[in-house]
């Protein structure tokens, strides 16, 4: 099927016209691109602050409303795991905090952070403000859809926060929402709060799915000329591969929150087996509470990578551009971000090896969890080897980078004790898991993200983040994670159980009371210092050190559009032509030791070729 | 679906950075697929709905009670009648979508009333068919073969309803257009073809997981492997 116009009477030639003999021997011009095939995309421009900012199409100010929406959310997180460390820590200071509360407090903290937050962000922020940009694209395909699929994010969040003002409060049933104890009388939030929390996803998943489908469609069918896939950005890579997951995991959230409901409202019994409460026998009978397990971590394991696959993107680019070299193994690393992403459908069930399920199952998911570490192994191994005699410009950008790599080598470690059958089961719902899921895919993609803040900053806003202010928050940050973080791994060795809201009178509590209020200090500490990036960037904003364009001396296509920053459709009159990869760095032979991707090939025909 | 695979693996065997993919990368005119963006977005939707399907499908595979008589649904007459509705719907877009290349506008503008026309009868037909089910005291709390019955017709149903929206942008515009100007909505009533055979295919295989998956057949292929 063709339903593209070709108009063959045109042709687009880049900048330089020098041409050079073919071996047939025919004159063709390096430089030469084939005309352009595709009419050019009609934007709407908004002429009001409400079109403009507000119910905007331009996929960067939505880009920027996600990642507004999402810091907010985190913050609350952020907040009530304050609150959390401050019970766990010191009970005796704050009496205020019941049982009931607390556990509202975990749940929705660890609900906030992997959802709101962390995939908001990824996906929605930098999603929305790269692809486009990385693509040479003008904006996502459909940007109406995309400004709905924001709005619907907000509504969600909305719908979660406003269980904190229902009577009975938020649900307290942990992020996981394991039925029956879920729907219970007796669980906190049992009432309105998980109605709430359950639309609420659902909602989340519908506004996703519209955003998700701009994302693939615009990387897919809308790039610029010469840009192939494989010259994509690895961020761009990483992005995309995530989206895909995501289309595919989040249905299993949302069958999974749509059985519930119906579960709650309308009394099936999809989850919910015959059961007693309080001495009665409930109508239900005949659920599985072992398939809401099954569809939870369906969704909640690929969830992990749709973190984390963004993250290596990104931090891949951010370690090339800051190591002025070109990423070591281009194509391993695209095949580890798509391997990891088929895998991870594969392993969901490694979080419930204590759930009763048949040992072969363990047996399978054991394997299949260790295999995925093969490619992600790759993938450290492949950033080392970038930095190895690279001319590595030690800013906060790369010390964020620096930190993703150690926290995140760390964390995976304890992800391989965690995949095995025989080593989970001692260790499970111990803090061992909670410091391994906050190393893994807390602190390291959040590590990422500030380093990415801090990186692309320049280009949002036109000026610098502090350097200064950047490294305090840095060094707090990371310093700060390995004292909550590392001191977790031993609490979870002497079995202290994660989810207790008071640890009594048992005999590994004498041990654990003092690191527990150690923990807690830097907890506050690593918080706080979260305010001072705030400051920084409130700061910068307004008197920032201004930034040239293309400060960092990259070669992705963000850097070169003719504002900065971008405005509304990116390119000006003439969409940028691709000539090369966007890693090429310290080539030989050439004048500057970057060469941006619009650069054609005539400009540097005498330099070499870097082979990786 | 080979092709796919081998479109992907030859991508993912590129080397960006040599100068020979170079000159075949500068002809790349930046699209990897030739369809249009709504047909990408048809297929998305394609692969979320599958696997959403899929889900309750295992769900309900998962939980159905033991000696339920799940051949009481196909006792009903209107289930085999829906089914048949849903047909006559993919028929008609199939015969919109060949009168499209002839560009026969008078019997596209007819057809596609009839797809619309019978798209209603057949949600109309299912809440019916609800009705009689409730009135023989079905409902849809009464065991989980009933829950995901109801669970998944409702999905279905509103998969179809969205369907009808974009019917119902479509062919108001359709039916303003003459000869000439039909080519221009080609790609939507493309894409919205593609949507209703998927609809189809997912209640087909809905209707046959219910007709197969009973005692009755399972103890059929019992025998046959012992």
């Amino acid at each position: 099927m063709s339903e593209d116009y070709y108009d063959s009477n045109t042709s687009y030639k880049a900048q330089s016209s020098e041409t050079i003999s073919s071996g047939s021997g025919s004159v063709s011009d390096i430089d030469y691109v084939k005309p352009k095939e595709v009419p050019d995309q009609e934007l709407y421009h908004g002429h009001s602050f409400i079109t403009k900012y507000i119910f905007c199409q331009d996929a960067k100010v939505i880009g920027v409303q996600y990642t507004l929406t999402a810091v907010f959310t985190g913050i609350i997180g952020l907040i009530l795991s304050w609150m959390m460390r401050m019970q766990l820590g010191f009970p005796e200071l704050f009496p205020v905090l019941t049982s009931e509360t607390y556990y509202q407090f975990v749940t929705m903290h660890g609900m906030i952070m992997v959802v709101y937050l962390l995939t908001a962000l990824f996906l929605g922020g930098f999603g929305n403000y790269l692809i486009p940009l990385m693509v040479g694209a003008r904006d996502m395909v459909f940007p109406y859809v995309n400004m709905v699929s924001y709005w619907m994010f907000f509504v969600a969040v909305l719908v979660l926060m406003a269980s904190f003002f229902v009577p009975g409060g938020p649900t307290g049933a942990g992020w996981t929402l394991y039925p029956p104890q879920t729907l219970l009388e007796g669980t906190p939030g049992s009432g309105i709060g998980i109605m709430l929390m359950l639309i609420s996803l659902a909602l989340f998943v519908i506004g996703f799915t519209m955003g998700g489908l701009n994302y693939v469609i615009t990387i897919l069918q809308a790039r610029t000329r010469g840009m192939t896939l494989m010259r994509m950005p690895l961020t761009v890579w990483g992005i995309f591969t995530a989206t895909i997951l995501a289309l595919l995991a989040f249905p299993a959230l949302f069958v999974g929150a749509i059985m519930m409901s119906l579960d709650k409202l309308l009394g099936t019994s999809f989850f919910m087996p015959t059961i007693i409460q309080a001495g009665e026998m409930l109508e239900y009978g005949g659920g599985s509470p072992i398939l809401f397990q099954h569809l939870f971590w369906f969704f909640g394991h690929p969830e992990v990578y749709i973190v984390a696959l963004p993250a290596f993107g990104i931090v891949s680019d951010l370690i090339s551009v800051h190591a002025r070299k070109n990423i070591f193994g281009y194509r391993m690393m695209v095949w580890a971000i798509v391997a990891i992403g088929a895998i991870s459908f594969f392993v969901w069930a490694h979080h419930m090896y204590v759930s009763g399920m048949s040992p072969w199952f363990g047996f399978f998911f054991a394997t299949t969890t260790l295999i995925i570490a093969i490619p992600t192994a790759m993938k450290v191994y492949n950033w080392v080897l970038t930095l190895w005699k690279g001319n590595i410009r030690m800013n906060v950008v790369m010390l964020f980078c620096l930190g993703f790599l150690i926290t995140f080598v760390n964390g995976g470690i304890t992800g391989l004790f965690l995949g095995n059958v025989a080593v989970d089961v001692p260790l499970s719902d111990t803090y061992f898991v909670i410091a391994h899921f906050h190393m893994v895919m807390g602190i390291a993609p959040v590590l990422v993200i500030l380093g990415a803040i801090y990186h692309w900053f320049p280009l949002v806003t036109g000026r610098f983040l502090d350097e200064k202010l950047g490294k305090w928050h840095f060094w707090i940050t990371f310093l700060g994670s390995y004292s909550i973080y590392f001191p977790m791994h031993y609490l979870g060795f002497i079995g202290v159980p994660r989810r207790y809201f008071e640890m009594y009178d048992s005999p590994y509590m004498t041990s654990a009371v003092g690191m527990n209020q150690f923990i807690s200090l830097a907890a506050f500490i690593v918080g706080a210092a979260q305010f001072i990036f705030l400051f920084n960037i409130i700061k910068s904003l307004k008197i920032g050190k201004l930034a040239d364009k293309n400060p960092w001396k990259a070669n992705s296509l963000e850097w070169y559009t003719p504002n900065v920053p971008p405005v509304h459709g990116n390119w000006g009159d003439k969409l940028p032509v691709v000539h090369r990869w966007p890693y090429d760095y310290n080539v030989p032979g050439a004048k500057e030791d970057f060469i941006p991707q619009t650069t054609p090939p005539s400009e540097v025909k005498d330099t070499g070729v870097e082979k990786t | 679906m080979s092709a796919l695979i081998k479109k992907l693996f030859g991508v993912l065997a590129q080397k960006p950075w040599d100068p020979d993919q170079a000159v075949t990368d500068n002809v790349h005119q930046g699209k990897t697929f030739n369809i249009s963006n709504q047909m990408s977005v048809v297929i998305i939707i394609f692969g979320v709905s599958t696997v959403i399907f899929s889900l309750i499908f295992m769900g309900y595979l998962y939980s159905i009670p033991p000696e339920q008589d799940t051949n009481l649904i196909l006792k009903t007459n209107l289930l085999w009648i829906n089914t048949l509705v849903l047909i006559f719907v993919t028929f008609f877009f199939n015969k919109i979508g060949s009168d499209l290349n002839r560009n026969l506008i008078q019997k596209i503008k007819k057809n596609l009333i009839i797809v619309g026309g019978l798209s209603y009868v057949f949600l109309f037909l299912q809440v019916v068919l609800w009705f009689q089910l409730m009135n023989n005291g079905h409902f849809v709390s009464t065991n989980t073969y009933f829950s995901s019955f109801y669970f998944f017709t409702a999905l279905h149903g509103i998969h179809l309803l969205g369907g009808l929206f974009f019917w119902g942008k479509i062919s108001s515009r359709v039916l303003k257009l003459n000869e000439n100007e039909i080519v221009n909505e080609k790609k939507n009533i493309d894409a919205l073809s593609v949507y209703w055979l998927f609809l189809l295919i997912v209640w087909l295989a809905f209707f046959l997981m219910m007709y197969i998956y009973n005692d009755a057949v399972i103890a059929w292929c019992i025998s046959l492997i012992s």
